[in-house]
């Protein structure tokens, strides 16, 4: 059994419907575990490679870079930048790092990073922006096709939409509590899929998989459910062999839930979706990135466990991007 | 949450503002339609939660006769402030002067039903020492399944039908201070409120917005909106320096609104709200695009609207009536 390819948007390519999430192989045991974990996956039928300047602080990226060695040409490889509303040379001296740590000369997909903030879609499009930076690298032939992602506000997202820039792809949560919770599947989904272009599903365990922990669903419920959206891929988080193998299973099995299965999912869901505790990264200020605070000049509450806990997990010392400091516009 | 010491902040800021160069000259609290009710309230309202802060009854007492005097005539309250205290230290004020104002109160059901709503209503006639409301409104509509709640059968829109047909309340809303989506969600419902409570500052302005989402969309059908949280809650808008408390409360009052609730615990604060609101007029469509403009960055990350960005403001009662968790076991 193969896992099923579907067409990444309006574009003649076509991506397995589970993505390998670049974060969580940063958290893999070691390099070698994780070189092993991309090419098991990738000889397991995955061909969608996800991944993010700032995850790990590049560690992510050198692994799955490593990983590819070889196999660059078999997977369709994405990366983020993390400019966070800084501005277009930024972008671009970022993305030369994320194909040098790729080890390539081209990303498939280059999406913008976090975007998060009501004031990101302003920041965006302002002249010299990273908007700029997207068109000149797809001409310049350093990507294919770029987009943008986030996980805070549906109403973000349509305001990024609304800046008319041409995007191929847009990341979004999506999974049985978005559904009825500040719900990107009813808002956002449906404006991609009349225009055609791609959605990436992330968080089909809504990030921790509290709620699975918490008995609310099954892991395997929770990941048929986002895979049987009209997306193109889902893209799950990847750090140890186990998983990868019941995702592999799983997506090579893969049967789309039907529509009556999705909704009773979405009742089930419901009450504890409502006052999304579940959807942390929606809902709270702590889960923000700090890094993206810093870079909108938004306060860190430095005495905050869970700052304290993120800023250790990025190797952030309270400053923004100490390499790229001297560039900050 | 500290409001002792956002009041002194307040106090301050608003006393380095220049005050009289929004005066009309003829000195009223500017009265506005309540809607498509006919009736008209004051374009400031005296918030019940803040009434029961009072140092004590008889400073409470003094703020509400001060308040009327002033020509101010909405009231604001809840079933479940201050475990009833607001709204037995408001009628007792209000002993003598109960016809001279729109008194509202809201029902804590908070998904539960009719009948626990009929009980509260009654609970609050009692402790306001009336026989009947102005406004009545769904208190706390803050969870994405609430409108479902109260929309059930036999659930608090059936209440609000009754009372109204008892003649025990003249008008219905409810209010929120959560997302926008779920007041849109209660407007979708078809019902025919008379009111709508909800936050509407500068801040809000920019994000996550009730007064581009909402506003609007209760003008265009009549319903009377009704402002609050002008400061943000508990000032945390002035207290970090985004906004002078003056600014803000003028902000929120210029929105075509029927009046912005605000929280007055003692009598400087409404003196120094009564400085504002006397021969109000409206900044100008630039002065509040100043305004915004000035705080949108702040704005941006919600971090001074705290009631939407955590669970600050939600109440406990609520919070059990859904069956989740109190917000201190929540890592928010």
């Amino acid at each position: 059994m193969a896992i099923p390819l579907r067409p990444f948007g309006r574009h003649d390519v076509k991506v397995s419907a589970l993505a390998f999430g670049g974060h969580h192989l940063g958290d893999a045991e070691d390099q070698a575990t994780a070189i092993r974990l991309v090419r098991e996956a990738v000889d397991g039928g995955i061909t969608f490679f996800d991944n993010c300047w700032e995850y790990h602080r590049g560690k992510a990226e050198e692994w799955m870079g490593t990983g590819l060695k070889g196999i660059r040409d078999r997977v369709f490889l994405m990366t983020k930048v993390c400019t966070h509303g800084r501005d277009k040379a930024l972008a671009l001296r970022m993305l030369d790092e994320s194909l040098r740590r790729l080890q390539t000369d081209h990303l498939d997909l280059w999406q913008v990073h976090g975007v998060s903030f009501e004031n990101d879609p302003d920041l965006f499009i302002r002249p010299n922006g990273a908007a700029e930076a997207l068109a000149h690298a797809k001409k310049e032939g350093k990507v294919r096709f770029v987009g943008f992602t986030g996980h805070k506000d549906p109403e973000i997202h349509l305001k990024m939409l609304a800046t008319g820039f041409p995007f191929d792809s847009v990341q979004m949560p999506l999974n049985p509590f978005d559904a009825t919770f500040r719900s990107f599947e009813q808002k956002v989904l449906p404006e991609l899929n009349r225009r055609g272009i791609a959605a990436l599903g992330m968080k089909p365990l809504q990030g921790h998989g509290d709620a699975i922990k918490k008995g609310a669903l099954t892991a395997e419920e929770g990941l048929r459910y986002a895979m049987s959206l009209p997306v193109t891929t889902t893209i799950t988080g990847i750090d140890k062999l186990e998983i990868l193998h019941q995702n592999l299973k799983l997506a090579q099995n893969f049967q789309p839930m039907s529509a009556a299965e999705m909704q009773a999912l979405r009742d089930r869901c419901k009450q504890y979706a409502a006052d999304g505790r579940f959807e942390l990264y929606k809902v709270s200020l702590k889960f923000d990135n700090p890094e993206a605070r810093l870079s909108h000049n938004f306060p860190l509450d430095m005495q905050q466990v869970e700052v304290k806990e993120m800023l250790g997990a990025s190797q952030n010392d309270g400053s923004p991007y100490p390499k790229f400091s001297e560039s900050k516009s | 949450m500290n409001r002792r010491k956002f009041i002194e902040v307040t106090g301050a800021a608003i006393a380095g503002g220049n005050l009289m160069a929004q005066s009309n000259g003829n000195g009223q609290v500017p009265m506005r339609a309540l809607g498509r009710t006919g009736v008209q309230v004051s374009a400031l309202g005296v918030g019940g939660y803040h009434l029961g802060s009072a140092s004590s009854q008889d400073e409470a007492k003094r703020i509400v006769d001060t308040a009327i005097d002033a020509g101010i005539n909405f009231f604001d309250n809840a079933w479940d402030y201050h475990d009833g205290q607001s709204e037995e230290w408001m009628g007792a004020a209000l002993k003598g002067k109960r016809d001279r104002v729109v008194l509202m109160t809201k029902v804590c059901t908070h998904g539960r039903d009719k009948q626990t709503a009929m009980r509260m209503l009654e609970e609050s006639l009692h402790r306001l020492g009336t026989d009947h409301l102005d406004v009545w409104q769904i208190h706390e509509v803050i969870y994405y399944d609430d409108p479902d709640l109260i929309f059930r059968p036999n659930g608090a829109a059936e209440a609000l039908v009754q009372a109204k047909k008892d003649g025990k309340v003249r008008f219905v809303g409810f209010t929120g201070h959560k997302d926008p989506a779920i007041h849109l969600k209660m407007l979708a419902q078809g019902f025919p409120f008379d009111t709508v409570q909800m936050p509407l500052n500068c801040l809000d302005a920019s994000f996550r917005s009730f007064e581009q989402q909402v506003l609007p969309e209760a003008n265009r059908r009549g319903i009377a909106v009704l402002g609050m949280k002008s400061l943000g809650g508990s000032g945390e808008m002035v207290r970090h320096g985004a906004v002078t408390a003056a600014d803000a409360l003028r902000y929120a009052m210029s929105l075509p609104v029927a009046t912005t609730i605000s929280g007055m615990e003692n009598l400087n604060v409404l003196q120094q709200n009564l400085e504002i609101a006397r021969g109000f007029h409206p900044l100008s469509a630039q002065e509040m695009q100043r305004i915004r403009d000035q705080v949108r960055n702040e704005a941006s990350d919600g971090r001074y609207e705290l009631f939407k960005t955590t669970k600050k403001y939600d109440g406990d009662v609520g919070r059990e009536q859904h069956g989740y968790p109190t917000a201190e076991e929540l890592p928010l």
